[in-house]
């Protein structure tokens, strides 16, 4: 089922003087239920422009934004609704903490909702958990907590509001492989145990091919492909013509299938690899 | 481009955006002048053509040079109306028991026009041909002879241009915040006055942790780069007055004289000995 429809979206930037920028050239995406959903794209394609979209923090110079069918421009005065049910984690969130703890900081979003007490304690304690970020952590000020650590918190205070989607533009930005991976592990079990739909703005293919289901690519302010990652890797000519790569298994596989060696073509991660070659050297791995 | 959208600069291909920020700054000021000294019709007939013809060299559309006109009507529209009912002299004219003197028409009108030319005047050659930071460049430059008397001239420019150029950044980074906030469901249109200043907590902290953590940031990768202030310090973009900006101060020299001697040969001045301006 679809959770997010995009009609035929456009967005300008400063219309009307000489700073204009169309950062959204005619966008139409869907983005399906429970899904974990890749948007990829080079700098300046308008990633950042479409994920603001999806919770209504800007408004469309033309299109449709429809959440679960309805319109979220309909009723301009009900869109915190929308923001509480489309969570968006901006990029490099950590600079949004302002409270004196990180406790403090994950409770702002559920408070603004309108919670009780006791239900923001239990929100707190879930979101912690999902992040894993542990119990002494939360009474702590930001400033004392490591880059990834803070990352984690920021995350944790948009997923304490139990967003139906969870959006997060570029998670991983500037952190290293260890704190990237807790990041991506804690994403992908909130989708898990909630059966939330998952949008992850990136430009890293390995890991975009390691998480999603489906792919959005985007160039040049338009959507230039979409489908699943074997579909969108099959088409690695293309890929590279708007600067971007396929992951590099792939490109190792279809390379082999030049060569002549009876191998997939399509696979895109190091574990299918894996048993792709097994089955050629006939062992069990 | 997001460093220079700060303030109303306006890029394009002219005469006037090429010119050396110091001979824009004394063009600024000569037309200001021009515009003090001009007391007789003819004179005020060459100023309006003399904005006209900067106008169209400068390439800035009208509609943007009248949306800065804007904010000033008001007091443009009062300072005429005073003009027009106390000032006297020259013919009567009753009308509707109201009696007003065509000294005061003619005042009010030149008045206005004053108004008009130093605003376009400053804006075009100031702000809307000038980047900030070419404008403080430029000023450094032409006001230099003060460090003679140990006015710390670089100093001061060093500190407006950093200021400068952290405006638009820190813009940009505002809206971020109050993205960020908002997604989170941060309501800043509602409620109380009380309510809506507490609002704004969430967003100043961060915005002052970063700017403080800019501030150290940008003074580490000064001292990297050994500056030890203004003494002996050399330009990469030295400026240099180039013939246009011989020209174009020759030609406003050559303006301001002629409107002098318009008022020096006797002509007609009719109504000028006490009005406003
Ligand atoms: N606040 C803004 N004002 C003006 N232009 C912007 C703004 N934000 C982004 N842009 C422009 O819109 C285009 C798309 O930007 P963005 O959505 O941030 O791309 P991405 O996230 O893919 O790097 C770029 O050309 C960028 O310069
Ligand atoms: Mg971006």
């Amino acid at each position: 089922m679809t959770k997010i429809k995009l009609e035929n979206i456009s967005y300008v930037y400063s219309p009307g003087t000489p700073y204009e920028v169309t950062a959204l050239n005619d966008v139409s995406v869907d983005i399906t239920e429970g899904t974990i959903t890749g948007i990829i794209g080079h700098t300046g394609s308008g990633k950042s422009t479409l994920v603001q979209l999806l919770n209504g923090l800007e408004k469309p110079s033309s299109g449709r934004v429809l959440v679960d069918g309805t319109d979220i421009w309909e009723k301009p005065k009900e869109i915190s609704k929308v923001r509480f049910k489309v969570g968006l984690v901006m990029q490099y969130p950590e600079y949004q903490l302002f409270e004196e703890t990180i406790k403090e900081d994950i409770a702002f979003g559920p408070r603004n909702m309108g919670l009780d007490e006791a239900e923001i304690e239990e929100r707190i304690a879930l979101a912690s958990s999902f992040v894993g970020l542990d119990e002494e952590l939360l009474e702590k000020s930001p400033f004392d907590l490591s880059g990834g650590q803070k990352r984690r918190a920021a995350i944790a205070g948009i997923i304490a509001m139990k967003p139906d989607v969870l959006v997060l533009d570029e998670p991983a930005a500037g952190l290293d492989p260890l704190g990237r991976d807790e990041i991506f592990k804690s994403i992908v079990k909130y989708r898990n145990e909630t059966g939330a739909t998952v949008v992850i703005v990136s430009h890293s293919m390995e890991d975009m091919a390691r998480l999603c289901d489906e792919l959005i690519v985007m160039a040049h302010s338009k959507v230039v492909m979409q489908g699943n990652c074997r579909e969108v890797f099959s088409n690695a000519g293309e890929l590279e013509k708007i600067g971007l790569s396929i992951p590099q298994v792939t490109k190792l596989m279809m390379l082999l299938k030049e060569k002549g060696v009876c191998v997939d073509g399509g696979v895109y991660t190091v574990k299918d690899a894996v048993s792709e070659l097994a089955k050629l050297f006939k062992i069990d791995h | 481009m997001k460093n220079i959208s700060f303030g109303q600069y306006y890029p394009a291909e002219s005469i006037i955006h090429r010119l050396d920020p110091r001979t824009k700054v004394i063009l600024a000021i000569l037309y200001i002048v021009c515009s003090f000294v001009c007391q007789s019709a003819i004179g005020f007939t060459a100023l309006i053509f003399s904005m006209l013809a900067i106008i169209l060299i400068s390439k800035i559309p009208i509609k943007t040079i009248l949306r800065s006109i804007k904010p000033v009507i008001i007091i443009m529209v009062f300072m005429a109306f005073l003009n027009l009912f106390l000032v006297k002299g020259g013919v009567e004219l009753t009308v509707w028991k109201i009696t007003i003197y065509s000294k005061g028409i003619y005042t009010a009108v030149t008045s206005v026009l004053r108004v008009i030319s130093l605003i376009i005047g400053t804006g075009i050659f100031l702000t809307y041909t000038t980047t900030p930071i070419e404008l403080t460049d430029g000023i450094e430059q032409l006001f230099g002879f003060l460090k003679k008397i140990k006015i710390p001239v670089h100093e001061f420019a060093m500190m407006m241009t950093i200021a400068l150029r952290f405006i638009p950044t820190l813009m940009e980074e505002t809206d971020k915040i109050i993205s960020a906030q908002k997604a989170r469901g941060a309501d800043f249109t509602n409620g109380s006055i009380v309510k809506r200043a507490k609002a704004l907590i969430p967003i100043l902290v961060p915005l002052f942790i970063s700017a403080f953590r800019r501030a150290d940031e940008l003074a580490i990768a000064m001292e990297c780069r050994c500056y030890r202030g203004g003494e002996g310090r050399t330009k990469l973009h030295v400026l240099r007055y180039r013939t246009r900006d011989f020209i174009s101060m020759f030609i406003f020299i050559a303006f301001l004289a002629g409107l002098i001697l318009i008022n020096c040969f006797g002509v007609e001045y009719p109504f000028i000995e006490n009005g406003w301006f």
